[in-house]
């Protein structure tokens, strides 16, 4: 659930830096402070989501490259 | 009133000797050089398929040992993907794009020297490659690990590198076309008074910039695995070959359709102009160029479905590269539509733009039997295969860039060229074209397979018909080549529209347009009487 | 230059200078990777002329603009081409967060068995799928005889498919340096807020805040690349040492690349270049730094978390 919930945000700041993009090509006033707002918007979800995920690895939500972690090691030994 | 005033030696026309051509900022001269390298290097990527041809005139080994077979093949396939018919197209579209769109010049002239000049410089480091120990690559121009890594000989590092350089200049010429066709264009154009080859364009640029930068994380993820021990494509390691061929084709399948959606622009300017009709449905083509466009980037493991992937995975991909037949489709029954009850007449670039159309349709369909899956582990990497994307890139990417140099030479140059010669050419170089490349999908499905110096004695006959058949296409490029430089040299002089019912901008400029395009931008009235879409 | 001429360059030596700097680059690189003893200095060479180059090129560009050469026309040109040169740089990134995910997904586990399980039942049989591991030491490579080592190998080749003991612990350094960029992100938006608002000393400010907190990143960042090589996570260590350090380095490289771009930008305010009205260069610098801050974000969810 969690590790939904950081893509979703991931694809957010993604859209908010694209839209500030599109801010910076319109240039002038108003593609100025389209850039600035949307470049505002995504620093903010990014601070959010990084203490997100620092909580959420923290109350043991997420552990970190969970899909394969538990792989047993075994003793091989090497004989010439 | 809008002028355009830079530097003084622009006002009179290009600076003088060569140094014009090193530090040149017009997109005529930038135009030229690109058109003129493509044409040397379609020289020397022909003289390789002539040696590839030669050694195939008969089973047996003739000429050459089997490592230099596959080097020949493989630079071949890369001079002339990366050299010849790319550089070509950008040539192109610098020389007819701000002529189309009622520019000066390109939006970014400084860049567009340097993306024309990396090329040089990519080439001779490709090229050398043969001169060194271990020869060249010789692993094909898809270049799949392990082949390219852990079997490759350590001129792969050069050809890397090459292959970093070529992506550089492709990605600085898109950019630069994008920001041309978007902010250069005459205030008075909207986006669908756009002549098509500028659409085709538009829309080829952004698959440049998707695709391109992948090409290089691919090529960089292979010299990290030759050179410092990372493990991307190596099993032993935890990585995969064919994750090698996924990055390989992501790139590889919008790059197919870089070498052809220009090729859909310039024959949608040729056939209405010789069938004196108006473009059949010009929105469409717009939009079905974006729709291939689109497409071109979720179909790329077609290429791949004999690797082992999950059915579910190939039933996807087979069913995608179908639907790219619907807006193919479309493009060629709008040109067929528009030839409908025109009053055609075959000059030299209709001839070739006809042809086009019937020819590349033959490959477009050994595509569609290539992109299903049952069929394609019967053909996969065969001599079909070798068939169907000859018949895409040659008579279809190489032919309307003839069509186009034969179309708008006049305007380049202010000259004409030979009529009669280059009808002789035209029919020598159908002819043989087909008698090269079409017993080779026989071979194919025969079972002869692609990239081998050697063959059983059943494909005997058919191989020898090909070569011959390749002999004769070859030699009808010197042909071509005294066609052009006698029309620039001793061409009868022409008028602005040597064409008497083409249509666009480019045609109101003078005989051989001026060296900075419009210095004023075209009135609304003549934007429109020179439009497509009408 | 009015609004209504349209503005053409004379012509340039920089592009050729660039190619020859370039190419001399990568020759120099190909060599010195194939031992030549001098591939290192003509590489360096390469790089001088292209720090040339660049400085030329780019210096000219600069003048020209604050003398006052460039119309609107000319600046819109300059937005759509560096706009789409960032898109360019998301795809190249694509490609390698691609090969990460392909093997998260895909290769590992295939190679562990997981699925039809065609790939590799004899052939591996001591193999173990897990993330954080695999390496490869050439065959021959000279283990000491009776060696017992700790992680799983092919019986008699030396072939280890397994080392170092885990992941990198994402608390630590790496979140201290997710926590350095971000902050760097901010003081860069509070900068972009001085500028528009015309407050020229906060500028100043808060782009050396922001550059010295780039600069702190990359600290940390070579830091804890020497604790990784010490633990044993190389660029040898199979595919999770391939992508950690292809993804954190060359996003690395982009950082370094952003400091100076930044450098450069402070020099340009304390010249006063920019207007609150006017500043391309300064927008198309920090949208670039939030560009790298928001890769290294992914960086950190997808390599270090999830």
């Amino acid at each position: 659930m969690s590790e939904v919930l950081i893509v979703v945000v991931i694809i957010a700041i993604l859209i908010a830096l694209g839209f500030g993009l599109i801010g910076m090509v319109k240039g002038g006033k108003q593609g100025s402070d389209k850039m600035f707002k949307s470049l505002v918007v995504r620093i903010t979800l990014s601070v959010v989501l990084f203490i997100f995920v620092m909580f959420a690895g923290y109350m043991g939500w997420i552990t970190p490259n969970t899909i394969m972690l538990d792989a047993p090691t075994v003793q091989t030994s090497v004989d010439k | 009133m809008t002028t355009a005033t830079a530097s003084h030696d622009d006002h009179h026309g290009p600076e003088k000797g060569l140094m014009r051509w090193v530090k040149t900022t017009n997109h005529k001269d930038i135009g030229s050089l690109y058109l003129w390298f493509a044409f040397t290097m379609l020289l020397v990527g022909g003289a390789f398929a002539m040696g590839i041809r030669a050694e195939l005139l008969q089973p047996g080994m003739q000429l050459m040992e089997p490592q230099f077979f596959n080097q020949l093949t493989t630079m071949h396939g890369l001079i002339m993907v990366f050299g010849a018919i790319m550089p070509a197209f950008v040539g192109l579209g610098n020389w007819l794009i701000p002529m189309m769109i009622g520019a000066p010049d390109m939006a970014l002239p400084r860049m567009n020297n340097w993306s024309f000049w990396i090329l040089p410089f990519a080439g001779a480091i490709l090229l050398s490659t043969f001169f060194m120990e271990g020869g060249a690559p010789a692993f094909g121009w898809t270049f799949y690990a392990p082949l390219s890594t852990t079997f490759a000989p350590d001129s792969t590092d050069f050809f890397i590198f090459a292959v970093h350089l070529l992506g550089f200049s492709s990605i600085m010429g898109a950019i630069n076309i994008i920001a041309t066709v978007l902010n250069m264009r005459a205030p008075e154009m909207k986006l669908m008074d756009m002549p098509l080859f500028v659409w085709t364009w538009l829309i080829t640029s952004f698959l440049l910039i998707g695709a391109m930068p992948v090409l290089a994380g691919a090529v960089t993820m292979m010299l990290t695995d030759r050179n410092f021990g990372t493990a991307f494509f190596d099993a032993t390691g935890g990585g995969d070959p064919v994750l090698f061929q996924h990055i390989f084709w992501f790139f590889g399948h919008p790059e197919v359709y870089i070498m052809i959606l220009p090729a859909f622009g310039v024959v949608s300017h040729i056939i209405p102009t010789f069938a004196r009709k108006p473009l059949f449905g010009y929105s469409s083509m717009v939009y079905a160029t974006a729709s291939i466009a689109f497409l071109s980037y979720i179909v790329w493991a077609h290429h791949m479905f004999l690797t082992g992937m999950p059915v579910a995975a190939e039933l996807y991909f087979m069913y995608a590269t179908m639907l790219i037949a619907v807006p193919t489709g479309v493009k060629v029954f709008n040109w067929i539509a528009t030839m409908w009850r025109g009053s055609m007449t075959f000059e030299t670039p209709m001839l070739w733009a006809v042809s086009f159309v019937f020819l590349f349709t033959i490959g477009g369909f050994s595509g569609l039997m290539l992109g299903i899956v049952p069929a394609d582990i019967q053909y996969h990497d065969t001599y079909f295969v070798v068939a169907h994307f000859h018949y895409v890139l040659v008579t279809g990417a190489l032919w309307a860039i003839i069509a186009a140099t034969f179309y708008w030479l006049p305007k380049w140059t202010g000259r004409m060229y030979n009529e009669t010669l280059g009808k002789v050419h035209f029919w020598w170089a159908v002819i043989s074209v087909n008698v090269l490349f079409f017993p080779q999908h026989f071979l194919g499905l025969a079972g002869m397979p692609r990239r081998i110096p050697d063959y059983s004695l059943q494909f005997a006959d058919f191989n020898l018909i090909s070569s011959l058949g390749g002999f004769a296409f070859g030699a009808s490029f010197i042909l071509l080549t005294y066609i052009v430089i006698d029309c620039v040299r001793n061409g009868k002089p022409c008028g602005s529209r040597p064409w008497e019912s083409a249509k666009g901008l480019e045609w109101t400029l003078e005989p051989k347009a001026q060296y900075h395009s419009f210095n004023t931008p075209p009135s609304r009235a003549l934007i429109e009487a020179e439009s497509q879409n009408s | 230059m009015s609004e209504q001429e349209y503005y053409i360059p004379h012509g340039t030596y920089w592009p050729i200078i660039g190619s020859i700097g370039v190419s001399t680059l990568f020759v120099g690189f190909a060599n010195q990777m194939h031992g030549a003893e001098w591939g290192g200095s003509v590489m360096a060479l390469g790089f001088a002329i292209l720090v040339f180059m660049m400085f030329g090129w780019f210096g000219q560009v600069v003048n020209e603009s604050t003398n006052g050469i460039y119309n609107k026309q000319v600046d819109r040109s300059f937005r759509w081409g560096m706009s789409w040169f960032i898109f360019s740089e998301v795809m190249f990134f694509a490609a390698f967060f691609g090969a990460l995910f392909y093997a998260r997904q895909f290769s590992v586990p295939w190679l562990g068995g997981e699925g039809n399980n065609i790939f590799t039942p004899d052939l591996w049989n001591a193999f173990s799928a897990s993330w954080h591991q695999m390496a490869f030491l050439a065959p021959g490579t000279e283990l000491q005889s009776g060696t017992v080592m700790s992680f799983p190998a092919i019986p008699d080749t030396g072939i280890v498919t397994a080392t170092p003991a885990d992941v990198v612990d994402p608390w630590g350094l790496p979140a201290l340096n997710t926590a350095l960029l971000l902050a760097s992100g901010v003081t860069l938006t509070f900068a972009h807020h001085a500028l528009r608002a015309g407050h020229r000393n906060q500028i100043v400010g808060w782009l050396v805040a922001t550059i010295a907190l780039g600069a702190a990143f990359l600290g940390f960042q070579i830091m804890e690349y020497g604790h990784a090589y010490q633990d044993g996570l190389k660029l040898t260590s199979g595919i999770y040492g391939s992508t950690f350090y292809m993804l954190t380095g060359f996003h690395g490289f982009h950082v370094t690349v952003g400091v100076i771009m930044l450098t450069v930008i402070l020099y340009r305010v304390q010249k006063g270049h920019f207007t609150a009205d006017n500043h391309f260069g300064f927008e198309g610098v920090a949208w670039y730094w939030h560009f790298v801050d928001v890769v290294w974000l992914g960086l950190f969810v997808f390599v270090y978390w999830l």
